[in-house]
């Protein structure tokens, strides 16, 4: 039993400051400290009490048993047990008794020792993950550990009642991600199930059945084979009557198998991989619940693997590594945080896992190249199921029959290259080509390539890497806020009695925070005139509207200014919730009449009035700026992103001048009057509230530099394609549907045109590439079709 | 087939001459060593000396099989430092070729033993957050180790990038 708590298990870390003293108390007011739960050194010391018990129950049986047969000589052992027992309780007291924590808004600190004070405080910026394990002793108790991963080391607090930990768990996280909370917040929030630790806001993705958890690991290949080897010596041993002779061969067998029994079923029992607010988040265990988020930014690769008796059932287990979870590596065992990410899915559930890991990449668009034929001299065993292929962002390979393993690995997270060359392989013309990962389970080796395409697979790798880490850096550099932004937008928040905590949606341009029922903060991004000029002209743009009531409600701008250089504006609170955020969750029945509003509501904002006649730009730069013809209007429109994308969209799209030309041929057909366009018609920026019979839109926010005064279709065919880009499952079949319901009532003509404006938003949306590549990835559809 | 470990453009750098006289003594030395020991142990404890004889013979062929490659092995080795990494290649029955970033180096030491001491001579050695990245260049001048270690840290601040 040991005696320091928390442990610290760390060799050379810097992220965690670590004084051997006790905290200065100069440093400011002293806070009130918290010790974990008063059951803690009992459940630690569960094993010892346990010791004892069956000790004294020994004593009992023994004395009140009739025979003689009682040698009194061993009765010495109940005095010593009893003096380990009270030394470990003793221990384990003063351990509890002196450990002492801190989570409140400042700082995370664990301070712990009696002699040798030990204080670890923790910068939430630091904490990678937050995860709750809960040992069978400590369940019983409805106690939980808590186990904070930072840089290389890992810190434990227990045990704390289970709620709380939950709590503090979602706090840190939220801390973690550099969100602004209150622990204080948080206390009235709904408290997770004891079984799956989901709480309200957690959507569980894919959850594993016992049944098929049992079923597959007893399919599995690393299962049949012992077993079958032990079957087998234990048969021959029989029928030769040497079963003595075996046991030497069988008893390390046994032990390996009930540990991979305890490792693969009872660790993963019950595995559930939840979505929360704040990531990623796995749950299992039968006796020992763990609890583990799964921290996307540091995912390095991905490996899925199949055992050759899956196959007909198509299952698959996947396996990620995780920078940092290093030291487990290959352990999974019941408590530490483990690389599965699914011990086994069907395909459908293994690819939502994949685009929650990998977002934005395109997987199943990497054709795969199987090795050459004569790999078969060298790999005859396996040379059918080698492959390997990969493109601007991912590589993957695969190979194995038993277990058929396909690795994925983000070139950004290339360490480095290294091609082999055997001496056989010399003669046959190939080579490998490793591709180095941090360390983990997965290991992506391209086996038996061609020796001209592994050196160009080799050299170009390293590139490649690096313009993913370019493109990473880029995406970064967008979402970062300066670190003196952050604090006058602090000040900004505190002003007007809101805090990041009251968060509603934030966007390219702008953040919005609630302030009360009927208002909320707009603030906008960068110190730079452009917000400023836009914000007065959508405000006197809505300002034109007041008094035309088309059904829904309209953004309106009640104030806006500058506070240190940040500009905001206060404006009307729209009823109801987001519609992207509810298409999420709701199911078909109540989704498609809303779709239904959603495209009606589309279609009334082309009867409000435009500041400008004709065809124009109305909010940006020049605006607002009047062109003849729509061909004109929209040729200026695509001007700006095409700048950026240009030469990225001649790189993935061998025939896009011809698309191109093809559109401005359409367009130039196009004879429509003039009609408001608001430009990004998509679920994000409409809401939706309860009406009498059903769900309905009521609300369309966010008009934007992208409104204009064109052709009405642009918007009802946005309303179509942008609700592709939605992240619910049914999305595609809801915009398909849509489409149909839109056709039948502007009639068969749009279709055309519906075409024409995907490829023009294809094109006016591609500078989206370096940060957001799953609205790219949309952009090649649209232009690819 | 020497084209699959030729670097693009640039020209290998080669290991000092020293390094071949280095191997050359420790391929006289280190098998004959390693095998002296069991050789004695099977020849006093069953007395039959001509299985000691056999092992020692054993030794012999190895000393001259290594000593056939030693200059060829040697001149296997070879690095060169790009505009954005550094390759490294050896081998002479298995060639490998290593391909490490800068911006991935995450240490960059300078060893020399003994041995290599008295020979004048260092190598320098890579780590990556990948173990299997395993890049170290044996045999080289102490200045030579040094300038290497210098401007490989340089270059690995330049191109830093994180994780």
């Amino acid at each position: 039993m040991s005696a320091s708590q928390p442990q610290h298990t760390s060799s050379a870390d810097t992220d965690v400051t670590t004084t051997a003293s006790t905290p200065d108390p100069a440093t400011g007011p002293l806070k009130p400290t918290e010790r974990p739960h008063p059951l803690t050194p009992f459940v630690r010391g569960w094993l010892v009490f346990v010791a004892i018990a069956i000790g004294w129950g020994r004593e009992i049986i023994t004395s009140t048993g009739e025979n003689q047969f009682q040698p009194r000589g061993l009765l010495w052992i109940v005095p010593v047990l009893g003096i380990v027992v009270l030394l470990a309780a003793i221990a384990g007291f003063f351990s509890w008794y002196f450990t002492r924590f801190v989570i409140d808004d400042e700082e995370l600190r664990i301070d712990t020792g009696a002699i040798f004070k030990k204080s670890t405080k923790i910068p939430f910026e630091r904490l990678q993950s937050v995860d709750i394990v809960q040992p069978l002793a400590a369940r019983i108790f409805g106690l939980a550990e808590l186990r904070l991963d930072a840089g290389n080391s890992t810190t434990k607090l227990r045990y704390l009642t289970r709620s709380k930990a939950s709590r503090f768990r979602d706090y840190l996280l939220t801390r973690a991600h550099g969100h602004q909370a209150s622990i204080r917040d948080l206390d009235q929030q709904s408290v997770a199930s004891a079984f799956t630790d989901l709480g309200m806001n957690d959507q569980p993705l894919v959850q594993v059945t016992p049944q098929r958890l049992i079923f597959s690991f007893l399919l599995s290949t690393e299962w049949l084979i012992p077993a079958s080897i032990s079957i087998i010596i234990f048969a021959g041993t029989v029928a030769f009557e040497m079963v003595p002779l075996a046991l030497g061969a069988l008893i390390p067998l046994l032990i390996g198998m009930l540990s991979l029994i305890w490792r693969r079923v009872i660790g993963m029992f019950n595995f559930t991989l939840a979505e929360s607010p704040r990531g990623l988040r796995i749950t299992r265990g039968l006796t020992n619940l763990t609890s583990q988020s799964v921290p996307i930014n540091r995912v390095q690769g991905v490996k899925t693997s199949q055992p050759l008796l899956w196959k007909p059932f198509s299952w698959y287990r996947v396996d990620i590594d995780i920078l940092g979870h290093a030291q487990n590596d290959g352990e999974n065992s019941e408590s530490t945080a483990s690389s599965v990410l699914l011990p086994v899915a069907s395909a459908d559930e293994v690819e939502l896992a994949l685009t929650r890991v990998l977002p934005g990449f395109d997987l199943d668009g990497i054709a795969l190249h199987p090795s050459p034929k004569r790999a078969r001299w060298l790999r005859w065993f396996d040379f059918w199921t080698l492959r390997y292929g990969w493109d601007d962002r991912t590589l993957i390979t695969e190979q194995g029959w038993l277990t058929h393993v396909r690795d994925m690995v983000p070139h950004a997270k290339t360490q480095s290259v290294r091609i082999e060359q055997g001496l056989l392989q010399r003669l046959l013309r190939l080579a490998d080509v490793h591709v180095h990962t941090p360390r983990g389970p997965v290991n992506a080796v391209a086996h038996q390539v061609d020796e001209e395409i592994a050196r160009e697979l080799a050299l170009s790798q390293l590139d490649r890497a690096r313009a993913a880490r370019a493109a990473e850096r880029e995406h970064r550099a967008v979402q970062a806020v300066p670190a003196d932004d952050h604090r006058s937008e602090l000040e900004l928040l505190a002003a007007f009695g809101t805090g990041r905590d009251h968060i509603l949606g934030s966007g390219g341009e702008s953040e919005v925070f609630a302030l009360d029922h009927d208002r909320v903060l707009r603030l906008y991004r960068g110190r730079h005139e452009g917000p400023q000029r836009t914000a007065a002209q959508l405000r006197s743009l809505y300002d034109s509207w007041r008094g035309i009531d088309i059904g829904i409600e309209l953004p309106v701008i009640i104030d806006m200014g500058e506070h240190n250089g940040r500009f905001y504006s206060v404006d009307r609170r729209f009823s109801g919730r987001n519609f992207s955020t509810w298409l999420q969750y709701a199911d078909m029945a109540q989704r498609r009449p809303a779709l239904i509003s959603f495209l009606d509501a589309t279609e009334q904002l082309q009867r409000l009035p435009s500041p400008a006649p004709g065809f124009a730009h109305l909010i940006g730069g020049r605006a607002p700026q009047q062109f003849s013809t729509l061909a004109e209007l929209l040729a200026t429109m695509l001007q700006g992103p095409l700048k950026t994308s240009r030469a990225r969209l001649e790189h993935d799209i061998p025939r896009v001048s011809e698309v191109w030309q093809r559109l401005h041929a359409d367009l130039a057909q196009r004879d429509v009057t003039p009609a408001l366009v608001h430009g990004d018609i998509c679920p994000p920026n409409a809401y939706i509230s309860q009406g009498p019979s059903g769900p309905v839109v009521t609300g369309i926010g966010d008009f934007s530099p992208h409104t204009l005064n064109a052709d009405p279709l642009m918007d009802v065919a946005g309303a179509l394609i942008f609700l592709e880009l939605e992240p619910y499952a049914d999305a595609a079949a809801d915009a398909a549907w849509l489409e149909a319901v839109a056709v039948e009532r502007h009639g068969r003509d749009i279709i055309r045109w519906i075409d024409v404006y995907r490829r023009y938003y294809g094109f006016y949306f591609s500078n989206t590439f370096a940060f957001e590549p799953a609205v790219y990835a949309w952009c090649i559809r649209q232009l690819s079709r | 087939m020497e084209e699959l470990f030729a670097p693009p453009a640039y020209e290998w750098q080669r290991l000092s001459p020293k390094y071949r006289s280095m191997r050359t003594l420790t391929s006289l030395i280190v098998p004959p060593m390693l095998f002296t020991i069991p050789a004695v142990i099977v020849g006093v404890a069953s007395g039959k000396w001509w299985i000691s004889g056999i092992i020692w013979a054993v030794a012999v062929v190895i000393v001259i099989i290594r000593l056939a490659f030693v200059t060829r092995s040697w001149r296997s080795w070879g690095y060169v430092e790009r505009e954005d990494d550094l390759y490294i290649t050896h081998g002479v029955m298995f060639r490998n070729l290593i391909a490490v970033p800068y911006g991935r180096m995450q240490l960059v030491e300078v060893e020399s033993g003994p041995l290599e001491r008295a020979y004048g001579l260092a190598s320098v050695s890579l780590r990556t957050a990948s173990p299997e990245t395993g890049a170290r260049i044996p045999g080289l001048t102490p200045e030579e180790a040094i300038r290497l270690r210098d401007r490989l840290t340089e270059l690995g601040e330049a191109h830093a990038s994180g994780l």
